[in-house]
């Protein structure tokens, strides 16, 4: 049988119609309006340099958690990912099970930041902001949810601080940095990450965009802009849509001194298992987190893949470690419908019976 | 429809006359021989220039883009079914794969042909320059991404001689400095020698691509024959754009997963922080010598500052805990007592009179 099998009409209609469509969604396009990044009201109550220390408002009646649950996101990218869109936002989902949410915006470094380290970020800033929130609760420990490079900082945090934690929860967080199926890790082995460091001093976004956009290239500039066409005639749609593309290329500057360190100790010399990560001068143990843990992973996740983050298990000192696995990407964990359904309700469960 | 401004009703009206034209037209084209032009891309290019005008600016880059890929798409069905409709190859699938086969072989040899010439070529009609410019999707993306970080445009150097050209550049500059410029000769060459570096891992990194052309066709024909051999036939045209992303995909995905890329992508990198470093090195020269401030010493402050913010930071941290314990300490040892009435002890000095001078 031949393959192919688009007869002439047919082909003209479907070209009508997507030309059709274009013309059509240009007025849902243009009356998009601004996009907002984050839709939960939240109060900031720390700042610190560039970062801002936001605890959300409560919603609705639902009883309030006493321990409190700071969210810890990459460095990469925007955090008002988790909180995208009313319906398809983790921090309402975490809200909804009763934690009392906070979140570090990490802000956008500059040239100015060149020399913050990852012992600034994770005995600096994180130490300061958890101290901050202990002090606002009268406890000595909180909760913890690290998110991807998030996620490393609290194990690291953790492994550092096991006094101030009391549960830890780790998403898409690479622990294993080089599996055979991540491709970043492939690509940044030959990188002079020194001379990268030392000519530029941050890492702009601009070059952190291109990196991930070349994971796959024609999906992501090619195929998706004709994809969206069949969602110009919904106005709701093409604002989501309009959304994650601001997202998408949100990228800050990387903090020079911290990149060089991360992707040395972390992605070329895999210290997490390898061992001989310092931060601060001081040794990185694993063994050292004792607390609970939950590590959750994406089946489909191009930028962590499953084992990068399942190398967890069996790496802490804890008795009570939990894994959840999401059908889904490293993006959908957050944004999927699917994951608003399983994954935070998961987490809230799992921390009520934990949190008193 | 609201009726408020340039969207109204009539526009709409304008709209879908428009387009009925082009098919009406489109109708009677088909059959007799093909323009170089896929008549839907000179539609859709057609309109787009005849109302951009009236769009919002922020607006026009996004419909550029999106235009854009609309025209890749149009390109790639044009590109595949040409000739197809004249065979009756639903009846004929002899005559269908003949035709499919020469327009696939017809793709290689535009992408073997492209690695000679640098990808699209003027020669090229459209579908065929959209269907090769496609491939360049990541050289391109890298370059608008070096655009942005560089003063320079970022594919300046791309068009650069190379071959034997360079060889005696190489030559030329490994000629050492004379004299009292001799220092100055030298970064010039090293940054000459660097551009050269540079243009060099560009072309490898182009080179790898424009081969993953042609492996993204045979691709192509090795899922077409098995569409074809379990009698499940693509039926849109969004599905045969579809089943290409897909290939250059798959294939994109094996060949970037090698060593041998991960070397390439490396020395891509690598040789353009060596020629920023120089160019780096060449403004702090300059600077230095109109007595401003240069990178060089900015970083140094820069480094510093930090190290004594964080001293700081640590020490009031201390400062706090220490303050945090005595108040703590004080809370359990209950309130102060009052202290002990010491008996002061008085010490008389002794003085002895000064004699009256005379």
């Amino acid at each position: 049988m031949f393959p192919i099998d688009i007869r002439p009409d047919k082909l003209a209609l479907e070209m009508q119609e997507y030309s059709q469509k274009l013309a059509q969604g240009m007025q849902n396009l243009m009356d998009a309006g601004d996009i907002d990044a984050g839709v939960t009201p939240k109060d900031a109550v720390y700042q610190e340099d560039k970062l801002t220390l936001y605890r959300y408002q409560r919603t609705g009646a639902t009883v309030q958690r006493p321990v409190p649950l700071l969210v810890v996101y990459a460095l990469v990218n925007r955090p008002y990912m988790t909180d995208i869109q009313e319906d398809r936002s983790t921090i309402r989902g975490l809200l909804a099970t009763g934690q009392d949410v906070y979140l570090i915006d990490w802000g956008y470094p500059d040239q100015a930041d060149r020399s913050l380290t990852l012992d600034d970020y994770i005995n600096g800033y994180i130490d300061r902001c958890v101290d901050h929130i202990r002090d606002a609760h009268g406890l000595d420990r909180i909760n913890l949810l690290g998110i991807c490079q998030g996620g490393t900082f609290s194990l690291l945090y953790t492994a550092l601080h096991p006094q101030k934690v009391q549960n830890l929860v780790t998403m898409v967080t690479p622990v294993d940095f080089k599996t055979p199926d991540n491709l970043l890790s492939a690509w940044v082995q030959d990188i002079d990450v020194d001379l990268m460091i030392d000519t530029m001093g941050n890492v702009p976004g601009e070059l952190l965009n291109w990196t991930f956009l070349s994971l796959k290239p024609f999906s992501l500039t090619g195929q998706k802009y004709v994809n969206m066409v069949d969602l110009l005639d919904d106005a709701d749609k093409v604002k989501n849509f309009l959304r994650m593309e601001q997202w998408i290329f949100d990228s800050p500057d990387q903090a020079g001194e911290t990149f060089r360190q991360f992707i040395k100790d972390f992605y070329q010399k895999n210290g997490l298992l390898k061992g001989g990560v310092q931060i601060g001068g001081r040794p990185i143990d694993l063994k050292q987190i004792t607390c609970p843990l939950l590590n959750i992973y994406a089946q489909q996740d191009h930028l962590v893949p499953p084992d990068a983050s399942r190398a967890l298990d069996g790496l802490t000192g804890t008795d009570d470690y939990t894994e959840l696995a999401f059908p889904g990407g490293h993006i959908g964990i957050y944004v999927s419908g699917k994951a608003q359904k399983e994954v935070t309700p998961a987490i809230g469960e799992w921390l009520n019976q934990r949190s008193g | 429809m609201t009726d408020n401004g340039l969207f109204n009703n009539d526009w709409m009206e304008l709209q879908r006359r428009y387009w009925e034209g082009w098919t009406d037209l489109s109708r009677k084209a088909m059959g007799l021989e093909k323009p170089k032009t896929n008549p839907w891309e000179a539609a859709m290019e057609h309109w787009w220039q005849a109302f951009k005008p009236a769009a919002p600016d922020p607006s026009k880059v996004f419909m550029d883009r999106m235009l854009e890929q609309g025209k890749v798409f149009f390109g790639l069905v044009e590109q595949m079914t040409r000739g197809l409709g004249a065979t009756g190859a639903a009846t004929d699938p002899t005559a269908g794969w003949d035709v499919l086969n020469k327009t696939l072989t017809g793709m290689q040899d535009a992408f073997t042909g492209a690695m000679g010439r640098g990808m699209t070529g003027a020669d090229d009609d459209n579908a065929t320059q959209r269907l090769l410019g496609f491939w360049e999707l990541p050289l391109d993306n890298w370059q608008r991404m070096m655009s942005t970080l560089a003063p320079t445009p970022g594919d300046w150097l791309r068009n650069m001689p190379h071959g034997p050209v360079q060889d005696s550049l190489h030559r030329v500059l490994s000629a050492p400095g004379l004299g009292y410029s001799r220092e100055e000769q030298g970064q010039y060459q090293e940054l000459i020698r660097s551009g050269l570096d540079y243009q060099r891992a560009l072309t490898e990194y182009a080179s790898f691509f424009s081969q993953l052309g042609v492996k993204s066709v045979q691709r192509m024909r090795e899922l077409l024959t098995e569409r074809g051999d379990t009698e499940r036939p693509i039926e849109s045209a969004r599905a045969l754009y579809d089943a290409w992303i897909g290939c250059c995909e798959d294939v994109y995905a094996e060949e970037v997963s090698t060593r041998d890329y991960a070397r390439i992508h490396g020395r891509l990198v690598n040789a353009q922080m060596a020629l920023k470093q120089r160019l780096s090195i060449m403004v702090d020269e300059t600077l230095g010598a109109w007595n401003m401030p240069t990178r060089a010493e900015v970083r140094t402050l820069q480094d510093r500052l930090q190290e004594t913010r964080r001293e700081n930071k640590r020490l009031r941290h201390d400062m706090d805990d220490i303050k945090r314990r005595v108040a703590a300490i004080a809370t359990t040892s209950g309130p102060a007592k009052s202290p002990v009435a010491r008996k002061k002890t008085v010490v008389r000095k002794k003085t002895v009179a000064k004699p009256d001078t005379p």
